[in-house]
């Protein structure tokens, strides 16, 4: 079976001079939780976004499945940006309509499951909620898909002890054996435990990628340690 | 997913321009209800005044109810495609054309609603003022009625030959410049992303540059229709609604191509250059 996205010779420039992504050749594997790793503005969120077509690559072919970013592509990513990104007004019901009726793959009785464990109304307009239970709410219609690929930027970001294991919790929980969880993150020691391999990025370009196996027999130390090492100011 | 796009749209912006015109139509029967009202012959002049000042409020309420909701729509198409809202939108499994046709289809609908809105509110404040003078004033009723069953004779008029088709270029005018009206809007703040660092300055901008093509491109086809009215020498012939009907079609026209050039546009820019901050 082929690889669930392949990337070759991406780059992508911001106005015609900043470079973001820097001619990026990648392949990301089904079946595993991959972190994807970087200092601040590496292009981590670039990437991320021209996977999922929120940005136009300026040279090079991203492929998902097969497919170029699209409609056909978009039916089996599920993507958590890193900020709320629902309409305020809408109400958790309608989002949840709003998501049966354009993801196949969506499982409405999952997420009505999960919002109820956490005393989420569904009568709850999303701009009455705070800043946490509206990420709470974000994560759970992601979740809720039986997707091929997740794509998670900063989930755990600015969330308190308890919600970073509740997120956890329910990364690892909902996702199947057959999917790939793309979590791109600062906060490695937090997530270490879950993953499988890691991409290291730097200055628009893959430095490393290995599974976390690995890098703790061959370096010796966790892949926060290594990660410090490798990007070390 | 055409459909549920739709479906998905009319659902979240149903609300606001509906409440808009309920007001409109509300101050058009309450402007028409102060002819009923003992004030017209007050010895205080604030009395009267406020009847005038209500009516005033109507009418300009009713250019209002048009801006409010042209700039509702467009904050609308603005969030949901290129803010935060942009995120959902764009990771929705449908292509460019079903996101662009879903927002023109909408718009246009409600610009469609909204001047029937206005239409009806002007004909709420007429019969309602009608209504509420013909007990009053005999001779006034009698003289509205008179007019109305006289004007089938006066359609037959030789002044009036014509104006079966200016109407329909009328209506036809109104259709197109729904559509226009929403594309100029659309391309206007599509266009506008293009400024990557001034996003909104660079909708504003685009929003003026593109009416004054239009009304260029108008100024510049209509000018032959001008030159040939002047040969015939319009001022001496019975009617004038043929002379109207020219221009309403052509400028049905202009506004029908300008429309479809600015949809493509913003096909091409939403599928070739989004780039969402």
């Amino acid at each position: 079976m082929s690889e669930l996205v392949e990337i070759n010779n991406l780059t992508k420039f911001y106005e015609k001079k900043k470079l973001a992504l820097d001619h990026m050749n990648l392949t990301i594997p089904r079946g595993k939780i991959i972190g994807l790793l970087g200092p601040n503005g590496s292009g981590k969120t670039t990437l991320i976004k021209l996977i999922n077509g929120l940005l136009v690559p300026t040279e090079g072919v991203i492929l998902v499945n097969g497919f170029r970013p699209g409609p056909e592509s978009k039916a089996w990513v599920s993507y958590l940006p890193e900020r709320t990104y629902f309409q305020g007004s809408m109400k958790v019901k309608e989002l949840i309509d709003l998501f049966a009726d354009f993801y196949q793959d969506f499982r409405p009785e999952r997420a009505r499951e999960m919002l109820a464990n956490l005393r989420i109304s569904e009568e709850d307009r999303l701009k009455t909620l705070s800043k946490g239970t509206k990420e709470k709410v974000q994560l759970i219609m992601v979740m809720s898909r039986q997707a091929q690929l997740y794509i998670l930027d900063e989930p755990i970001a600015g969330v308190d002890p308890a919600a970073r294991d509740y997120i956890l919790r329910t990364i690892i929980s909902n996702y199947s054996e057959e999917a790939t969880v793309l979590i791109s993150t600062h906060l490695i020691t937090d997530i270490e435990q879950v993953l499988d391999e890691v991409i290291f990025i730097r200055d628009g370009r893959v430095v490393l990628q290995d599974t976390v196996e690995h890098i703790r027999e061959s370096r010796g130390k966790s892949v926060d340690g290594f990660f410090r090492e490798v990007f070390a100011c | 997913m055409l459909g549920k796009l739709l479906k998905h749209e009319w659902k979240a912006v149903w609300k606001v321009p509906t409440l808009l015109i309920g007001i409109v139509m509300l101050a058009g029967l309450v402007a028409g209800l102060t002819f009923a009202m003992p004030i017209w012959n007050s010895d205080w002049v604030g009395l009267p005044m406020s009847g005038v000042m209500l009516i005033l409020t109507f009418f300009f309420g009713l250019s209002g109810v048009n801006i409010g909701i042209i700039i509702y729509f467009g904050v609308r198409y603005y969030k949901s495609m290129f803010t935060d809202e942009g995120y959902l939108t764009h990771t929705l499994p449908v292509s460019a054309r079903e996101l662009l046709l879903n927002k023109v289809i909408t718009m246009s609908a409600w610009n469609l609603i909204t001047a029937a809105g206005v239409i009806v509110s002007l004909m709420i404040f007429g019969g309602v003022a009608f209504l509420s003078l013909a007990p009053l004033d005999g001779a006034f009723a009698r003289e509205v009625t008179r007019a109305l069953a006289e004007l089938p004779e006066l359609f037959s008029a030789s002044e009036m030959a014509g104006f079966q088709a200016f109407c329909a270029s009328l209506i036809l005018m109104l259709l197109t410049s729904a559509f226009s009206g929403t594309m100029i809007l659309i391309g206007a703040i599509t266009l506008g992303q293009m400024v990557r660092k001034h996003r909104i300055l660079g909708a504003i901008g685009a929003y003026f540059a593109i009416n004054g093509v239009v009304q260029m491109v108008n100024t510049v086809v209509m000018m032959p229709i001008m030159f040939n009215s002047m040969n015939n020498m319009w001022w001496e012939m019975d009617s004038p609604f043929p002379i109207f009907t020219g221009f309403y079609t052509v400028m049905s026209l202009v506004f029908v191509a300008v429309s479809i050039g600015l949809y493509f546009l913003c096909e091409y820019l939403i599928k070739r250059q989004l780039e969402l901050e």
